[in-house]
């Protein structure tokens, strides 16, 4: 089996991209990575997307994009898991190019939020969810969330205020990252203030809604002598129930749980060995689940472990480097890509004011709806 | 909605009925094709009880299209006393009343309705139990 490279990169500047249809989107990302590498051609490309139908009434994402490449004959398609499409989309590119099948994979995650309305794409999330018991009874997938919030808090004693600890880190580190949704800091009285979604969810604990398209350019060992790699030591996939109250803890994110322990155990790594972890924060209970889930805070103190700056870019365990999915913004089907593509950009020294200096391995955690599907990779820095 | 997706469903949605193992007496809502304690296949329809307890709650200000017209609407996960957690609206009772560990019991009620085809929609509702 092959080992697996990243060999460029290619982000689209995530936002209101009005002007651009969703091939357009994909077309960018991926000529951006690929210009970094002409010498590569790729022979499979997969697309990390999760409701193009609803957003553009374009499906076939995978063929599309390959064709508007000029290319013919290429195994060419679109993966779809919720919100984690993107890094399942990775992990396709990956399984391709260890399995030698594919020398050179081209993985674009895409989504185009901001061409529906508001109502319309809370449609098309929801669908994340079991549209015949969660959907029937009013449920959409903020106000999931914001039952399991509460649940967390109650359960633990943590205040509200504790909890806007991490949307003010991601939108500190959101600030310097060029293709981030929101260059700007906030403060505890901005989430605060904001406006109630879902009690006691407000705007500024959702990540936004926005246009989006990432790349990744996957090569095997073949190409093992190019500039600028870094290797994908681990890509793991993994399930969970799919209804939060099937779930025996629904405090507890098996799915991440599971998946990380495979990329550790294949690795032969322990979590403090990562430098710094890209976590799926789509919401502010998702960043403390996540990190408690994955044994970097224990059980109800992540919120605490955040204020006291853990996981600031300088602490202990940096999160979110770029603003994550609360700043640098989670067009939901690329995202995953997006956070491979930038924890390339750390280890290749790139990161710029962002830079989590003398990294060596870098985690990305994406999952669709909530931990229903989640992908993990371990990148790793290279010579 | 989709309209005859909820006609399908509807016996489960007015009376909370899931299923139950017949092998080992685990007991489901939404129902199971397999049963997550012993992997078998051997399930029987099974009304819920309709008394539970709220252990989270949330007011939901943007709803999807169909409940617009209900909104603010106030969603409860609720565990009923077999131990089976289920999401449902809270109806009947005033915002600031509502807490956590409060006894509610299910009830039939509109949850809304189909405002081009004019097809009502019922279904459980919870409601406080004093
Ligand atoms: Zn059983």
């Amino acid at each position: 089996m092959s080992r697996v490279f990243v060999a460029s990169v290619g982000l689209v500047p995530i936002g209101d991209q009005w002007h651009k249809s969703i091939s357009d989107l994909m077309v960018e990302a991926a000529l951006k990575a690929l210009d970094k590498c002409p010498w590569a051609k790729p022979d499979r490309i997969i697309v990390g997307n999760m409701f193009s139908g609803a957003s553009s009434s374009q499906e076939h994402l995978g063929a599309l994009l390959a064709s508007c490449l000029g290319l013919k004959g290429v195994p060419a398609f679109k993966v779809e898991a919720a919100c984690g499409s993107g890094g399942v989309a990775v992990h396709e590119g990956y399984v391709a190019v260890k399995a030698g099948l594919a020398d050179v994979a081209l993985v674009v995650g895409v989504e185009k939020m901001k061409d529906i309305l508001t109502p319309q794409a809370t449609k098309a999330l929801a669908m994340a969810e079991h549209a015949d018991y969660t959907q029937v009874v009013g449920t959409t997938f903020i106000s999931l969330n914001a039952l399991i919030m509460r649940y967390y808090m109650e359960k633990y004693g943590v205040t509200r205020e504790e909890m806007a600890a991490f949307p003010i880190i991601a939108h500190k580190n959101a600030v310097t990252a060029p293709h981030a949704q929101f260059k700007r800091a906030i403060t505890l009285q901005d989430v605060l203030n904001s406006p109630m979604i879902s009690d006691p969810i407000r705007l500024l604990d959702s990540s936004p809604a926005g246009d989006g398209a990432a790349a990744v350019l996957l090569v095997s060992e073949r190409y093992a002598s190019k500039e600028n790699l870094v290797e994908i030591i681990a890509s793991e996939v993994a399930n969970n129930y799919f209804l939060v109250v099937e779930r025996e803890d629904p405090l507890f994110l098996e799915a991440t749980y599971i998946a990380l322990k495979r990329a550790l155990d294949k690795t032969g790594l322990k979590i403090t060995d990562i430098d710094f972890f890209e976590i799926h924060d789509a919401f502010t209970i998702t960043a403390a689940l996540s990190l408690e889930t994955m044994g970097l805070s224990e059980r109800g103190k992540a919120p605490r472990d955040a204020l006291n700056g853990k996981f600031e870019l300088n602490g202990e365990f940096p999160i979110s480097t770029f603003g994550g999915l609360k700043a640098r913004g989670h067009p939901v089907g690329a995202t995953g890509v997006y956070q491979v593509a930038e924890a390339y950009l750390q280890l290749t020294d790139q990161a710029g004011p962002n830079q989590v200096k003398g990294a060596k391995y870098g985690l990305t955690h994406n999952f669709g709806a909530l931990d229903i599907t989640t992908a993990v990779h371990i990148l790793k820095r290279v010579g | 909605m989709i309209p005859i997706a909820f006609w399908r469903n509807r016996r489960r949605y007015y009376n909370l009925i899931g299923n139950k193992c017949k092998s080992c007496g685990k007991e489901y809502y939404p129902p199971v094709h397999i049963c997550k304690k012993c992997g078998s296949k051997d399930l029987v329809d099974w009304e819920m009880p309709k008394e539970g307890k709220v252990i989270s709650y949330t007011i939901l200000l943007e709803p999807a299209e169909e409940f617009k017209p209900y909104a603010p609407i106030y969603l409860g996960l609720i565990e009923l006393t077999n131990g089976v957690k289920v999401i449902g609206m809270l109806t009947d009772v005033r915002k600031e009343d509502i807490r956590i560990g409060m006894k509610v019991r299910a009830t039939l009620r509109k949850l809304t309705e189909d405002r081009d085809g004019g097809q009502i929609f019922y279904g459980y509702k919870f409601v406080p139990v004093e």
